[in-house]
């Protein structure tokens, strides 16, 4: 059934992206504060419920992770989600289809952890605790 | 973004968000940005082999992600279900390749459209709440999903506690910031 499917196929773009891990469906959906170490435990809670991960680029773009350091196995993947909520630089193929913009990273090439402190302002998502 | 400042205001929130939904009938409103309540047909498939041709047998067994496949060539993507901070894999996943009704809210913002799906239905089957991933995990841990512990499942969860044990709430625990 997989093959048919080969026809859909386009010629990604390389990319460098810079950019804090985040959980997009919060972010995208907007009822929360989504980034930063205030929703850092949220997060990573929508990353094992197997919510896709994203990477809001210092474009301030949304990237759907579909593979990261070349591993296609990204959903509920414990190496993702320690990294949730850090700035990264990644290198990978973009594909953007109907408007959404999906990344298949091949290299992390540096991982800054978590410099977005919007604790300092923000309680802790959604719940305070 | 919104910026919520007051804990029950926030609880509230979420509670209706991420709660209520699974008691509700289908088509039902989140209230969410760009909201529009949709039902459509489409095949369930792994987003990585639509777009780079790299497509396993069984859309990954659980772990790409997937979408939703719609005959006009729209690539939706289904990046919630019903569940309290769970995603769609696990309710489509046993569909892979097929071609299932889906049934929710697409969300529009900041251009992105994406999909929470609420119910889905196979071809010729009866509709199932999309909420595999907490049914999934109760069975896990020998619970019903019904029961408190797997409704909070995200308080519970061995994998999350070890992570947030490891890096704390704000993932700051490294650099001795706890809250």
């Amino acid at each position: 059934m997989a093959a048919p499917f080969h026809a859909w196929a386009g010629q990604p773009e390389r990319v460098t992206v810079t950019g804090e891990v985040i959980d997009p469906w919060c972010y995208l959906s907007e009822f929360m504060w989504a980034t930063g170490s205030a929703h850092h435990q949220c997060a990573i809670w929508c990353a094992r419920g197997g919510i896709p991960v994203g990477i809001l680029g210092d474009d301030e773009q949304v990237y759907i992770v579909l593979q990261m350091d070349s591993d296609p196995d990204v959903i509920g993947h414990h190496g993702i989600l320690r990294m949730q909520s850090n700035e990264v630089v990644v290198e990978g193929d973009l594909y953007v289809r109907d408007n959404i913009n999906y990344l298949a990273i091949d290299t992390i090439i540096d991982d800054h952890g978590i410099v977005n402190y919007s604790h300092d302002e923000i309680e802790i998502q959604p719940f305070g605790d | 973004m919104m910026m919520i400042s007051k804990p029950v205001v926030a609880s509230l929130f979420v509670f209706a968000l991420f709660i209520l939904p699974n008691l509700a009938g289908a088509d039902d409103s989140w209230n969410l940005t760009g909201e529009e309540e949709v039902r459509f047909d489409a095949t369930v498939t792994d987003v990585l082999c639509v777009l780079s041709g790299d497509c396993p047998p069984d859309c990954g067994g659980g772990k790409r992600v997937l979408g939703l496949l719609k005959a006009d060539g729209e690539l939706v993507l289904p990046i919630k279900n019903g569940g309290p901070f769970t995603g769609a894999v696990a309710d489509l996943l046993p569909y892979c390749s097929t071609v299932v009704t889906a049934d929710g809210l697409f969300t529009i913002n900041w251009g992105v459209k994406t999909f929470a799906i609420q119910f889905v239905r196979p071809q010729e089957g009866k509709w199932q709440r999309a909420n595999q991933f907490v049914k999934d995990w109760a069975t896990a841990h020998g619970l019903e999903a019904k029961d408190k512990k797997a409704r909070r499942w995200f308080r519970n969860d061995e994998t999350i506690l070890e992570i947030v044990g490891e890096q704390g709430k704000l993932g700051l625990k490294d650099k001795g910031i706890e809250p």
